[in-house]
């Protein structure tokens, strides 16, 4: 039996729980063990992002060692995946020990969907949806992971579902972590688009594999377009649609 | 050219409501982008021929002292009187000093980014000597005394109604007219004008080929080959990093160059001038001057990230594609370079304290890195300009961060490496942040995230966390 680690990003342990349950659900439905360390916090992406490398590298030290031994990592978080893969090599430039454990590390890290295709083969995932579904290309999976046709071929593997085209996809939806609050004027203009292009795609439902974005285009439609709903990948696939608050 | 940078937030604010800007931005990157698409195709391989480019410019940011020694021998070889100038100031005094002994009252300008850097107009008009812009677009911004709005398109968020009056008003049009090609035509018998009777040119360069001594332009309307070829004495001003290896990277590059910056396989004009007039020739300047600008690159050489911002071509297919640009345009950049690549060369140049905006408003997205023919990492870089900021770099100018924010990390590294503790913290915030949660929602601002909350909604902290339900789960497996 495959085994997986979790990694359970901290926006949605805290806020998004329902997104961690559909993927322990789809993992133990196509019979892979799923693990979950209970001393894991952050990656620490926010304070790379904001520039406090010190305290980043703890926090990745943290991570390293909590997750170390773990054969494959799975997250459902395509950023969170993006630091551990790339930016904690970069932050122990200068440690050799610790530059070996994330070098070591790295390659054991998937995105969800990518787990899913490139490691596992599956695509059709048992699951069912009415209606139409626009797939949000969130920058850090495709540009960081280059994931694009795994999660679409998962989507159009879902019974009952059909996967339309998004105008501008591939735009950032103007989460960027803080610069959703330091710059709130610019970010409002970005999700406003990709909300506008989502409700002219037609598409019943808009499909993402990152909790930022998730939160930011949730969060902008709540206000504006309540009937709208945003389902994470994960939450699709798990096939329950229940406990989503889109 | 006066330094706005600090105003980023307030003039973006302003731009996102200026219904001619907003306009503007809609219409033309898209059709910019998709024309560079096209174009870009018409490579056997595009992503080999951008990755070629790339390497390309890795090797000159590599070479870069050594390459610019053999400019120089092979372009004084040939007769061009090569001239390097520490700063601003420095290369500003040579070409006004240059003007004066030549006794000049105005030299013609081709369109140059390092002109606008080093305020070379200012420098001039203020000292009795005309500056008049050539490019089309960069003589309407001089008329109206704006900043560019775009790399390589400084006016075209300008409206054809204010170019009518703002001709009309200088006497360059006879009969108001709202027909672009007319105005066009205005111009050109304006500045046609000024280049009969030409004694002095100053042009950018687009490449310096280090193997021939060949400064290199590239221009979509001829009035660059003009301040070329036409005045006796001939000025071309560059800043360190345009220089490359061979002329077979120049050509590449120029390829590149054209494809991404506009979309087209080949530009109107592209000039290869190396030194003056040859003897028997029967055109050209008698004298070509190349002044070399550092204006605080050297210094930066030294830094390994940082000088990764001299590989930059000033393509401005970066800007075309951003988010945040495509939103807010030019101006808020608030100096001489817009868009991504301002947002690294600016702060650079300027220094971070008055300039952290620029790096900061960017949502790490990567689009920029992607479509760069040079091999830019944008989002790299920005990381790395944070971080030297937080750690409040002197020599990149940095005046550090507020205490409050490094605090807020202090305290957020200490609780993620104590789980225990992150978990109690968490359940102590879910009452205080949850407060005014109506239907799972939270709709109002909760401590400092009024940004978020102007336009959006948050769910409010789950009832149970993630953590807290596993364990329950495993609780419950364990007692079945």
């Amino acid at each position: 039996m495959r085994r997986v680690s979790l990694f359970v990003p901290c926006l949605v342990d805290l806020f998004l729980p329902e997104i961690g349950e559909a993927a322990v659900a789809l993992l133990s439905r196509l019979g892979v063990e799923v693990v979950y360390h209970e001393a894991q916090t952050c990656c620490g992406q926010p304070a790379i992002n904001a520039g406090y490398l010190p305290q980043a590298r703890k926090v990745a030290r943290h991570f390293l060692k909590v997750f170390g031994e773990d054969e494959a990592i799975v997250s459902p978080a395509g950023s969170c995946v993006v630091t551990v893969k790339r930016h904690y090599p970069e932050l122990f430039a200068d440690e050799p020990d610790w530059l070996a454990r994330a070098e070591s590390l790295a390659p054991r890290v998937y995105e969800l969907s990518q787990y899913l295709v490139d490691v596992l083969g599956v695509e059709d995932v048992g699951a069912t949806f009415g209606g139409k579904i626009a797939y949000h290309e969130a920058c850090h999976v495709l540009r960081g992971l280059g994931v694009s046709e795994q999660p679409k071929k998962l989507i159009r593997a879902v019974a009952g579902a059909e996967l339309v085209p998004l105008n501008a996809a591939d735009a950032c939806c103007g989460f960027g972590g803080e610069f959703s609050l330091h710059y709130p004027d610019i970010s409002e203009v970005l999700v406003a688009e990709k909300a506008a292009n989502f409700i002219n795609s037609q598409a019943d439902a808009l499909v993402l594999c990152e909790p930022g974005c998730f939160l930011n285009i949730s969060g902008y439609l709540h206000r504006h377009h309540p009937e709208k709903k945003v389902f994470h990948l994960a939450t699709l696939l798990a096939g329950n649609g229940k406990g989503v608050r889109a | 050219m006066k330094i706005r940078t600090e105003q980023f937030v307030e003039i973006a604010r302003e731009e996102m409501k200026n219904t001619r800007s907003k306009a503007f931005l809609g219409l033309l990157p898209p059709v910019i982008n998709a024309m560079r698409q096209i174009s870009l195709a018409t490579f056997p391989d595009p992503d080999a021929a951008q990755a070629y480019g790339a390497a390309i410019r890795g090797e000159v940011v590599t070479r870069l002292p050594e390459l610019l020694e053999e400019f120089e021998r092979n372009a004084t070889a040939r007769g061009t009187k090569v001239v390097w100038a520490r700063t601003a100031a420095e290369a500003n005094a040579f070409v006004l000093d240059l003007a004066k002994k030549k006794g000049v009252a105005y030299v013609t300008k081709g369109k140059s980014m390092l002109s606008e850097e080093i305020g070379l107009n200012d420098a001039l008009i203020d000292n009795g000597v005309d500056a008049i812009e050539t490019d089309l677009g960069e003589f309407i911004i001089q008329l109206l005394k704006r900043p560019p709005f775009h790399l390589i398109g400084p006016a075209v968020n300008i409206a054809v109604e204010e170019v009518r009056d703002l001709f009309m008003e200088k006497g360059i049009l006879a009969e108001p007219t709202e027909d672009p090609v007319a105005l066009g035509y205005a111009a050109r018998l304006h500045l046609r004008d000024k280049f009969h009777r030409l004694e002095m040119g100053v042009t950018g360069v687009n490449m310096a080929v280090a193997e021939t001594g060949t400064i290199v332009n590239v221009e979509n309307e001829g009035n660059i080959r003009f301040a070329k070829s036409s005045p006796r004495t001939q000025v071309s001003i560059m800043s360190l990093e345009k220089v490359v290896p061979t002329m077979a990277d120049a050509l590449h590059m120029i390829r590149l160059l054209c494809r991404n910056g506009t979309g087209q396989k080949m530009a109107s004009y592209i000039s290869f001038d190396t030194g003056p007039r040859a003897a028997g020739a029967i055109d050209g300047p008698e004298e070509v001057y190349c002044v070399i600008v550092d204006n605080g690159r050297a210094d930066l050489y030294d830094d390994p990230v940082a000088r990764d911002v001299f590989r930059c071509i000033r393509c401005g297919a970066c800007a075309n594609i951003c988010p945040v640009y495509t939103k807010i345009g030019g101006y808020p950049y608030g100096w001489a370079y817009t868009g991504p690549m301002g947002q690294l060369l600016n702060p650079l140049l300027l220094g971070f304290s008055g300039t952290s905006d620029l790096f900061r408003a960017c949502t790490l997205c990567g689009v920029c890195k992607s479509v760069c023919p040079a091999g830019v990492d944008h989002p790299r870089m920005f990381l790395y300009y944070r971080a030297r900021d937080a750690a409040g770099d002197p020599k990149l100018r940095s005046r550090g961060r507020p205490l409050k924010e490094r605090t807020l990390y202090d305290l957020f590294a200490w609780g993620a490496t104590h789980p225990r503790l992150w978990r109690q913290g968490a359940k102590r915030m879910r009452p205080r942040v949850n407060r005014d949660a109506r239907d799972g929602y939270l709709s109002r601002s909760v401590d400092s995230l009024d940004g978020w909350f102007r336009s959006r909604d948050l769910p409010e902290m789950a009832e149970k966390t993630f953590q807290e339900r596993w364990k329950e789960r495993e609780g419950r497996k364990a007692n079945a």
